[in-house]
C-alpha cells in the first residue's frame, strides 16, 4: 500500500455525503412524540407556554423622537405609571404600575409562590389574583389589590371571599389554551387542594370548558348584574378572554356591560395542559390587542371600559409596544414564575436528575415535581423557595419592567407611560406589521391597509 | 349587598377580614369556612350578620322598582332587625335576593328572572311562582322552596343546603355541583348533574338523557325513568341507609311519593374518568 501519497492530516467530512437530507416536517422530535403517544394512549401534558416560532414582540421595534419628536429626559423627568383598571366602577383598581400579577391557582402554585406574589405586588403597589382553586387568606391578606376569579369550575367559590375581593374577574378562556378548562394532575391534588375544590384527592382535574350557570353573552349580561347586586355595585368586574376572533369577542363582551375586558394572547403560559393546545390555539398578542382596541373603541367605550393584555411578556420594551398597541394595564403570569425562580439553577435543585433537563428548559410544572418549589404542593420542594428572598425578587421585577417601559415612554417623548401610541411603532417583518398594523420599518406600508391613517 | 351591614364596607372591610380569621386561621383546605360547635345553640349565624328576628316580619311591593332597589331594600330592612320579609309583585326580575348572608325568611309571592337568590349562604327561602335559569347558583346553606317550575341550571355549583322545586326543572340541574341536596318534585331535562363533584340529588319524576355526564362523585336518585346515562355514570345497590334518608329528606319537603322510595334507582360515579390510564415516566405521583 502506498501511504505515503495520501495525506494523513486531511480532515473528514462531518456529514455523511451518502444522505439525501433530513426531513423537516418529521424532526427527530417530531418522530419521538408519535412512538411515545402510541405507548401512551393520549394527548401528551405539559406545563410552559408554546415552543414553536410566532410573531412576537421582537418583531417590533420603537420609533423615538429625534429632530421631528422632542424626547424627555431619559432617567431624570416625571413619566406618569398609574393605571387604572375599570375607572367607571365606584372602587376602581389604582395600580402605580401598569403591571400586575395574573391569576394563577392555588394548586398550580405552592403557597409559598402565591404569598410571595402577593407581597412582591403589595411592595410595587400592584394587584394580584386569586386564579382557580378558590383564595388563601393569606394571599388576601397580603394583597393590597386582589382580583377573585369567577371560573368555570367554580372550585371554591365562595361569596364570603368575593365580599372581600377589590374586583371580580370572569374567566372565560385562556390565551395558552383557547376553549378549554383548566387542568391539574393528580400529583398536585393534594387532599388540601382537593378539599379546597370539593374534588376527590389525586384526581387527574380537568375543569370544565363552560360556566355552569350561563351559556351566551345574553346570560352572562345577567351574570355580571348578579354579581354586582351581590357586591354592592362597588367592584369593577372584568372578563378574561382566550385570544380567538377578538374583534367580534370584544365587541360580544362590551355588550355584557363589563369594567375591563383582558385579553390572553396565544403567548400565554399554563401550569398544565395538553401540549397540543398550547401551540396550536389562539392568535398572538400583537394582533389580539389591536382588535380588541378597535371594537371598545368602534363601540365608543374607550376611558370607559379598560383593556388589559397578558401573554409572552417578558421585560419592558414588551409592556411599552403592548401598552402602545393599545393595552391599559398589563397581566404578568409566566415571567413574574421566572422572578419567583422557575428554571434557575439553584443549589437545592437537580434538574438533571429530578426533572431530566438542564435548568432553562424545564417545562415540568404538571408533574407537581418543580425543582425550585414554585409549581408544586410537596412539602420538600417547597422548602426550597424562600418566600421573604422571593417576593424581593417579585418587587424587583416588577419595578425593573416599570422603569424600562418608562425608558421607551420617555424616549418618544410621553410623560406618560399610557400615552403612547401605535404611531411609536415600526415592524420589522411583513407578519408583524398585517397583524399589529403598523408600518414596515422604513415604509409607508402597512401590510393590509390602505391607508395607515384610516384603518 | 344584601346580608352584610354598613360597617362591613370600606374601613370595617378589614374588620371583618379579621373577623374571618384572616390573621390567625393556619392554611388548611376548609378555608375561611365557620363551623358552628353544637354547644353554641345561640348563634348560628355569622358574627357579622345582623342581627334579624323571625318575628318581625315586613312587606316589600317590588313593583316598579328596579332590582338593586329591591335588593338595597331587603338589605335595609335586615339592618333593622326584620327577619321575615314578603316580596310581593318580583315579576320575573333578574338577580333578586342574591348575596344573602346571614339568616332570614324570605319569601318571594310571584316568579324569579335568572339568578334568582345566586349566592346566598344562609337564609330559607320560599318562592310561590316559577323561577328562570340558575336559581340558588353556588348557594353555600339554608333552604329554598320554589312551588312551580325552575330553568335550567337549577342550583349551578350548589356548595350546601336544601334546594327543592314542587314542580319539573330544565337542563343541566345541579351542574358542578359541590354539595348540598337538589330535590325536584317533577321531572329534570337533559345532562342533570354534569360534571357533579359532591352532594345529592333527588329526582322524583324522570330525569333527561345524559344524567350524570363526567360526575366526579356525588349521588342522584331517580324516581322514574332515564333516558340515558351520560359518560362514566353507572347505577349502584339502593341501601337501607339511602331509603332511610330518601323517606326523611322527602318527607320534609312534603314530596314523599305514595308508594316509598323502594323504586328509586340510584346513580353514581363510575369513577373511571378520575385518572389518565397512562401516565409517562416523569408524570409519576410521588407525593400523596
Amino acid at each position: 500500500m502506498a501511504d505515503g501519497d495520501i495525506p494523513r492530516t486531511k480532515k473528514p467530512l462531518n456529514r455523511d455525503p451518502n444522505r439525501l437530507g433530513n426531513s423537516s416536517i418529521f424532526p427527530p422530535h417530531v418522530i419521538d412524540d408519535i412512538h411515545i403517544k402510541s405507548e401512551l394512549g393520549r394527548y401528551r401534558m405539559r406545563g410552559f407556554s408554546l415552543f414553536k416560532k410566532i410573531p412576537h414582540w421582537d418583531d417590533l421595534t420603537f420609533l423615538p423622537g429625534t429632530l421631528t419628536r422632542f424626547v424627555i429626559e431619559g432617567y431624570r423627568e416625571k413619566c406618569e405609571t398609574k393605571t387604572v383598571i375599570g375607572p367607571r366602577a365606584k372602587r376602581p383598581i389604582e395600580l402605580d404600575i401598569p403591571v400586575y400579577v395574573t391569576g394563577m391557582s392555588f394548586g398550580a402554585l405552592s403557597y409559598e409562590a402565591k404569598t410571595a406574589l402577593a407581597r412582591g405586588a403589595t411592595m410595587a403597589g400592584t394587584a394580584t389574583c386569586s386564579g382557580e382553586g378558590g383564595m388563601i387568606p393569606d394571599e388576601r391578606r397580603y394583597s393590597t389589590k386582589w382580583f377573585y376569579q369567577c371560573i368555570q369550575s367554580r372550585y371554591g367559590f365562595n361569596p364570603h371571599h368575593l365580599v372581600l375581593a377589590d374586583a371580580c374577574e370572569f374567566f372565560i378562556g385562556q390565551g395558552c389554551k383557547v376553549g378549554l378548562g383548566g387542568h391539574l394532575m393528580g400529583q398536585k391534588v393534594t387532599d388540601q387542594v382537593a378539599e379546597m375544590r370539593s374534588l376527590p384527592a389525586g384526581i387527574d382535574q380537568r375543569s370544565p370548558a363552560r360556566h355552569p350557570d350561563w351559556l351566551g353573552p345574553d346570560d352572562l349580561a345577567l351574570k355580571i348584574q348578579e354579581i354586582r347586586e351581590a357586591t354592592d355595585w362597588q367592584i369593577p368586574i372584568q372578563l378574561k378572554l382566550g385570544a380567538a376572533r377578538v374583534y367580534d369577542d370584544v365587541r360580544m363582551a362590551v355588550k355584557c356591560d363589563p369594567d375591563s375586558i383582558y385579553i390572553d394572547g396565544m403567548e400565554g403560559g399554563t401550569g398544565a395542559g395538553p401540549h397540543l393546545a398550547t401551540e396550536d390555539t389562539g392568535v398572538p398578542g400583537m394582533a389580539a390587542i389591536r382588535q380588541a382596541r378597535r371594537a371598545i373603541d368602534d363601540l365608543g367605550k374607550r376611558g370607559e371600559i379598560s383593556l388589559v393584555y397578558a401573554g409572552g411578556i417578558r421585560n419592558g420594551a414588551d409592556v411599552a409596544k403592548a401598552i402602545a398597541l393599545g393595552a391599559d394595564a398589563i397581566a404578568l403570569g409566566h415571567s413574574v414564575m421566572m422572578a419567583l425562580n422557575c428554571n434557575k439553577d439553584i443549589p437545592e435543585a437537580d434538574y438533571e436528575s429530578e426533572m431530566g433537563v438542564e435548568p432553562g428548559y424545564c417545562y415540568h410544572c404538571h408533574t407537581g415535581r418543580c425543582p425550585v418549589g414554585v409549581a408544586t404542593q410537596d412539602p420538600k420542594l417547597r422548602a426550597r423557595l424562600n418566600p421573604d428572598e422571593a417576593a424581593e425578587r417579585v418587587y424587583n421585577f416588577l419595578h425593573t419592567l416599570t422603569i424600562e417601559a418608562q425608558l421607551f415612554a420617555r424616549a418618544c417623548g410621553k410623560t406618560n407611560i399610557h400615552s403612547l401610541e401605535p404611531e411609536d411603532l415600526a415592524a420589522l417583518t411583513m407578519e408583524a406589521s398585517a397583524m399589529a398594523a403598523v408600518p414596515l420599518a422604513g415604509t409607508n406600508m402597512t401590510v393590509g391597509v390602505d391607508d395607515y391613517h384610516h384603518l | 349587598m344584601a346580608g352584610v351591614n354598613a360597617q362591613s364596607r370600606g374601613d370595617g372591610q378589614e374588620q371583618r377580614a379579621r373577623d374571618m380569621g384572616m390573621t390567625t386561621e393556619a392554611l388548611s383546605g376548609r378555608t375561611q369556612q365557620v363551623f358552628f360547635e353544637p354547644s353554641e345553640e345561640e348563634r348560628f349565624t355569622y358574627p357579622w350578620a345582623p342581627e334579624v328576628d323571625y318575628n318581625k316580619r315586613t312587606e316589600i311591593d317590588a313593583d316598579g322598582l328596579t332590582t338593586t332597589e329591591v335588593n338595597k331594600r331587603l338589605r335595609d330592612l335586615m339592618a333593622e332587625g326584620y327577619g321575615t320579609v314578603v316580596i310581593q309583585n318580583p315579576r320575573g326580575k333578574h338577580g333578586l335576593g342574591v348575596g344573602i348572608l346571614s339568616r332570614l325568611n324570605l319569601i318571594f309571592e310571584g316568579s324569579l328572572g335568572y339568578f334568582g337568590v345566586g349566592l346566598i349562604d344562609g337564609p330559607n327561602v320560599r318562592i310561590t311562582g316559577r323561577v328562570g335559569w340558575s336559581c340558588a347558583e353556588n348557594m353555600m346553606a339554608g333552604t329554598v322552596v320554589i312551588e312551580k317550575n325552575a330553568g335550567s341550571t337549577f342550583g349551578a355549583a350548589i356548595r350546601g343546603g336544601d334546594l327543592v322545586c314542587r314542580g319539573s326543572v330544565g337542563s343541566r340541574t345541579g351542574i358542578d355541583m359541590k354539595g348540598g341536596t337538589i330535590i325536584v318534585g317533577g321531572d329534570t331535562g337533559a345532562l342533570s348533574g354534569f360534571m357533579m363533584q359532591r352532594g345529592r340529588m333527588v329526582v322524583c319524576g324522570n330525569a333527561g338523557k345524559n344524567l350524570g355526564d363526567s360526575m366526579y362523585d356525588g349521588t342522584i336518585y331517580v324516581g322514574g325513568e332515564i333516558r340515558s346515562l351520560g359518560v362514566d355514570a353507572v347505577e349502584a345497590e339502593l341501601t337501607d341507609l339511602d331509603k332511610a334518608w330518601l323517606t326523611r329528606k322527602l318527607r320534609q319537603y312534603g314530596l314523599l311519593p305514595e308508594q316509598g322510595v323502594d323504586h328509586f334507582t340510584k346513580v353514581v360515579a363510575g369513577k373511571q374518568l378520575w385518572n389518565y390510564d397512562n401516565l409517562e415516566p416523569n408524570e409519576k405521583k410521588l407525593i400523596l
